[in-house]
């Protein structure tokens, strides 16, 4: 017998193993037209293995044949059927704890879904988005802001300077340090008239860089304005937004502060939710507060996320508004920040968010 | 700033039984941020910010201050201790044996206030424990009590104070000359370094034309404390804020007196300070008061006046706050106050209320003489300029926390502003990232390097004072910034980024030219990254997208995307697309005219009720054959033909699937076969295409 002859039990073999193949597709409940691609078309299996005739014995032939016709008129028949079997396919075994097959999907970044949450948020209370620029004149970032040219409050803000030319009028061209710029700029938008409910979000870029400082980042910024507009409608706007981003329960608290471009100024904390707001992960009130476990976390019990106030006059009175007419408030706040504060995310270094590493981002 | 205050420092000058951590609470809640409480030296040290206007709160006694106030909000009974201070100072020593003063020529419009004293025979004593405690306590070098003594009553009373040398001041003609340097003279300070003046700074100088001192910020080596000093002048100045911060940030010399007196220190602290220094150096060193006090305060300011509604301060704080509240917050905060009628003003107020519940549309801020209030606020705090500034000591004292918390019932604003769609820039990464795409934010400021692969680096913006080396120009494509992000992820060898954000182009003496772009940098073969940006604008619903061949350029593995604009119906170039020599496919849009071809909805299209007629037909084309132009040739040759698909390909025989329809006819093989032989005969005219199989 030659070597590469083919015996009839081989043959069996290697039907069978067609056979086993269809039966797979078949619970797969593939398409008809597809299996007959596969199994009967020019190339299909069948016709693969129809070529084995001229491997086996010349005694075989015969056999041969016999067992390849009844294996054709089998698949065709199976494949003619498939429709109907597959719908009556109650008794069919399938393996349920068998792996899933996904589909391939990609990711958001984490900042992105953060802005589209805080946008959505603001936006059920009529706030709604505007853009403004990253690379903006001294005058939009400081100057129309209370802050005049060296001011001491300047210092806070690690700030980058662009190589251009000194504006006469609206002075260097710098990296926007917050998203304050847009203040002026949506009040000039609108021509000076109420009402205004702006959310700023946009890239922030200073010049500092540690676990939670990137040279550039994320802010934004809320700016109210028109007649009768008070601390209480801040407040309002904090707890609204607080209670949405981080769960029921969650409570703002605002503290005295004081920035430039706003009067009165204010610093804005959420209560932890690792301590609830207490500072210690015991409970135990009755024993003296040094022996208690104290929460690692926070600050007290509270996270500071940023500044807020009401508008100070003088900026009102840059963009065009009668601070004896109108009040407004104005909050701004890194999206980093608010966001790795939410319950269980746990990033403790925010420069992991512009790493790029997708052993990272494929988290989110 | 931060300032620590060690807790039983705090209570020599306020008396209270408040713990710990109601101090911490409380007075967060109103005042300083209370951020810490250190334990230091066996003792409860606060760690606390103060903000850059309330300089009077750096210090032991300006915290006392504040927590008096405002313990007493939370019925915490707390008391500002008075001043234990000596006042009236005797000369120590007999006639003879007095030190003359040094001759002071001040500049009113450079310094505010210049008071000293000499104090003769200092000993050089250890620092006592209990102030060499509280030095450490604070975050201060310990070194003996001549030294020590200025930082100590810096600390508790807020003032910076210098003590010379006075022998060493004598010795060079006893002068002190309050002028700005002019440029080039030099200085030491007292730890050895050198510095050249650039011109402006204010120094003192002796009649030898010599800088003695950089005063407010720090001493200079020539008149300061050493081993042999023998005899002290104590001296406090009141240099002009914006002086002192021009000095001190000009030669990085960011000393604690510097960032105090940049400030604006009250200059009618500087008395108190200099006696508490009297008092101590008597105490400590044995000194002797050998002259008179000198004191020169030609800068004695009124306090301000502000004047203030109360109709304005309840619509700031949208409560109804009474006048007689008002009015004993601002009493305990040391203003003086003047009401024209407290009574009056608190029935009137109740009328303005009914007014506003019954929607009355007053002006706000309006005068109403009953309503005024007229505040002076103490000279420690000149912060207090506006009508706003009283309203927040107002509403901070009230507390923050006893306010309610209600949305604006206002008109809600529909100007949305043009050219940004928020909506949009979800749905595509929406979009991109459920269909196997990563979204990635890249630093908008790359190296030199990185730059250079877009364009010239005159053409970038560069940033003047950049952090690091890598982030130092503002990024005209995303691309590189991509690239690069694909090159760290080796463990991810296919894989497909995305980022939308602003790339910066020059524009001569003006902003640049700010604008979104849209990129995507991809590992998969051209046709899957075509493939995904053609799914994405059949999301958007844009019409006619194309890539052709660009024209003109040498590289023909380039692409310009094209699709038509939804209002004008005109092509525009969405931007471009190519296969770089790596294999990659990388793609970049300017958003703003993606956003012109974007539709919110498609144009329906009636569902047919005529059927179908599905072919398949496959040609051998020649090398570099335009599949894209040949499929349009066969959409083109018949109405009937209404579908074109790239089936497969195989080396150089690819397949179509062709679709024929007949809106008014169900058409039948008859009616397709005269289309099939013109598509066989039309391709290989023009393309040399030649048909595998029979027509």
């Amino acid at each position: 017998m030659k070597a590469n002859m083919i015996t009839i039990a081989e043959l069996k073999q290697k039907i069978a193993e067609i056979k086993s193949q269809l039966e797979a597709d078949l619970i797969q409940n593939l398409a008809k037209e597809e299996l007959r691609i596969k199994f009967l078309a020019k190339k299909g299996l069948f016709n693969e293995l129809a070529k084995i005739i001229s491997q086996v014995k010349p005694s075989d032939k015969k056999e041969t044949g016999q067992l390849l016709n009844e294996v054709k008129t089998e698949i065709t028949e199976s494949i003619e059927k498939s429709t109907k079997s597959s719908s009556d396919s109650k008794n069919k075994w399938v393996d349920l704890t068998a792996p899933g097959i996904k589909p391939k999907t990609g990711h958001m970044h984490p900042v992105s879904q953060a802005m589209e949450e805080i946008t959505q948020i603001f936006e059920r209370i009529g706030f709604s988005r505007s853009r403004y620029p990253e690379v903006d004149w001294d005058w939009y970032v400081f100057e129309s802001l209370n802050m005049p040219k060296n001011h001491p409050a300047r210092d806070e803000w690690e700030t980058f300077f662009i190589d251009a030319p000194t504006d006469k009028k609206m002075g260097k061209v710098v990296l926007t340090t917050h998203t304050s710029n847009g203040q002026v700029r949506e009040m000039e938008r609108l021509e000076s008239k109420p009402p205004i409910r702006m959310i700023n979000i946009a890239r922030c870029y200073r010049r500092q860089q540690d676990a939670t400082h990137t040279q550039m980042f994320h802010q934004f910024e809320g700016l109210v304005i028109d007649k009768g507009i008070n601390i209480q409608n801040l407040k309002g706007t904090l707890d609204y937004f607080a209670e949405q981003f981080y769960g029921p329960g969650t409570k703002s608290r605002i503290r005295p502060f004081h920035f430039q471009f706003t009067e009165p100024s204010l610093e804005v904390d959420f209560s932890c939710h690792i301590c609830h707001g207490t500072g210690f992960l015991d409970d135990k009130t009755e024993t003296p507060e040094d022996q208690r476990q104290k929460c690692k976390f926070c600050k007290s019990g509270w996270h500071e996320v940023g500044g807020a106030g009401m508008v100070h006059p003088n900026v009102l009175k840059a963009g065009g508004f009668n601070p004896d007419i109108y009040t407004g408030f104005a909050f701004g706040w890194g999206v980093e920040r608010t966001y790795t504060l939410k319950e269980g995310l746990n990033i403790d270094d925010i420069r992991l968010l512009y790493s790029g590493d997708l052993r990272f981002l494929e988290q989110f | 700033m931060n300032i620590l205050i060690p807790h039983k420092w705090l209570l020599e000058h306020l008396d209270t039984k408040a713990t710990e951590a109601e101090i911490q609470k409380y007075v967060s809640l109103c005042g300083p941020s209370v951020e810490r409480i250190y334990q230091i030296e066996g003792e409860s040290v606060y760690d606390m910010e103060i903000t850059t206007n309330r300089v009077d709160s750096m210090s032991v006694r300006g915290i006392a201050r504040e927590a008096a106030v405002i313990l007493e909000q939370f019925d915490v009974r707390a008391k500002l201790i008075p001043s234990k201070i000596i006042r009236n100072v005797k000369i120590d020593v007999s006639p003879s044996q007095m030190l003359p003063l040094p001759k002071i020529n001040n500049d009113p419009k450079l310094s505010k206030r210049l008071i000293c004293v000499v104090l003769s025979g200092v000993k050089r004593n250890e620092t006592p424990d209990w102030m060499a405690k509280r030095l450490k306590q604070t975050g201060q070098n310990v070194h003996d009590a001549v030294i020590d003594i200025t930082n100590y009553i810096t600390h508790e009373l807020g003032h910076p104070c210098h003590a010379f040398d006075y022998d060493k001041l004598m010795k060079t003609g006893g002068e002190i000359n309050v002028v700005e340097a002019k440029k080039g003279e030099y200085f030491s300070t007292l730890d050895g370094e050198t510095f050249t003046t650039v011109g402006g700074e204010v120094v003192f100088k002796n009649g030898l034309d010599q800088i003695i001192d950089l005063p407010s910020i720090k001493g200079t080596a020539n008149t300061s404390i050493d081993d042999s000093t023998k005899n002290v002048l104590l001296l406090l100045e009141s240099i002009m804020a914006e002086k002192v911060r021009f000095a001190s940030m000009t030669h990085a010399i960011r000393t604690i007196a510097a960032q105090l007196m940049e400030k604006n220190v009250d200059p009618n602290l500087a008395e108190d300070v200099l006696l508490r220094g009297i008092e101590l150096y008597k105490e400590l060193t044995d000194a002797k008061v050998a002259s008179k006090i000198y004191d020169q305060f030609p800068g004695k300011k009124a306090p301000n006046t502000v004047e203030v509604t109360l109709t304005r301060i309840n619509e700031y704080l949208g409560i109804d706050i009474t006048m007689e509240k008002v009015v004993s917050i601002l009493k305990q905060l040391e203003c003086r106050v003047k009401v024209e009628n407290l009574k009056t003003a608190d029935s009137n107020k109740k009328t303005a209320g009914a007014n506003k519940a019954a929607g009355a549309n007053k002006v706000a801020g309006a005068k109403n003489a009953n309503d005024l209030i007229t505040v002076y606020p103490p000279t420690f705090r000149p912060d207090i300029e506006i009508p706003a500034d009283v309203i927040e000591e107002v509403a901070r004292i009230y507390g923050y926390h006893n306010f309610p918390s209600v949305l604006m019932d206002t008109p809600i604003p529909t100007h949305r502003q043009k050219g940004v769609d928020f909506t949009i820039e979800n749905r595509i990464k929406r979009h991109l990232s459920s269909i196997g795409l990563q979204e990635i934010y890249s630093y908008s400021m790359v190296s030199e390097e990185i730059a250079l692969k877009t364009d010239s680096l005159e053409n970038h913006l560069k940033l003047n004072n950049p952090l690091t080396d890598d982030r130092v120009y503002m990024r005209l494509s995303l691309i590189p910034s991509l690239e690069e992000i694909l090159d760290q992820n080796p463990q991810t060898p296919e894989l497909s980024v995305f980022e939308i954000a602003n790339v910066y182009p020059v524009v001569k003496d003006s902003l640049p030219n700010e604008k979104l772009h849209f990129s995507i940098v991809s590992t998969l073969p051209y046709r899957e990254v075509r493939g995904i940006i053609e799914s994405l604008m059949l999301k958007l619903f844009v019409e006619n997208f194309n890539i052709d061949i660009a024209l003109g350029s040498e590289n023909e593995n380039i692409g310009v995307i094209t699709a038509t604009n939804s209002t004008e119906k005109i092509p525009v170039v969405l931007g471009a697309i190519k296969v770089q020599d790596n294999g990659r496919t990388v793609a970049e849009m300017e958003f703003a005219k993606l956003l012109s071809v974007v539709k919110t909805h498609p144009k329906y299209q009636p569902i047919p009720k005529t059927a179908y007629m599905v072919e398949d037909m496959t040609f051998t084309l020649e090398p570099k054959t335009l599949v894209g132009d040949l499929m349009t040739t066969i959409l083109k040759l018949s109405p009937m033909v209404t579908d074109v698909k790239l089936k497969n390909q195989y080396n150089e025989n690819f397949s179509f699937t062709i679709t024929y329809h007949d809106d008014a006819k169900n058409i039948s093989a008859e009616d397709v076969e005269p289309i099939r032989k013109q598509v066989a005969q039309v391709l290989n005219s023009i393309y040399k295409a030649k048909l595998v199989g029979e027509v």
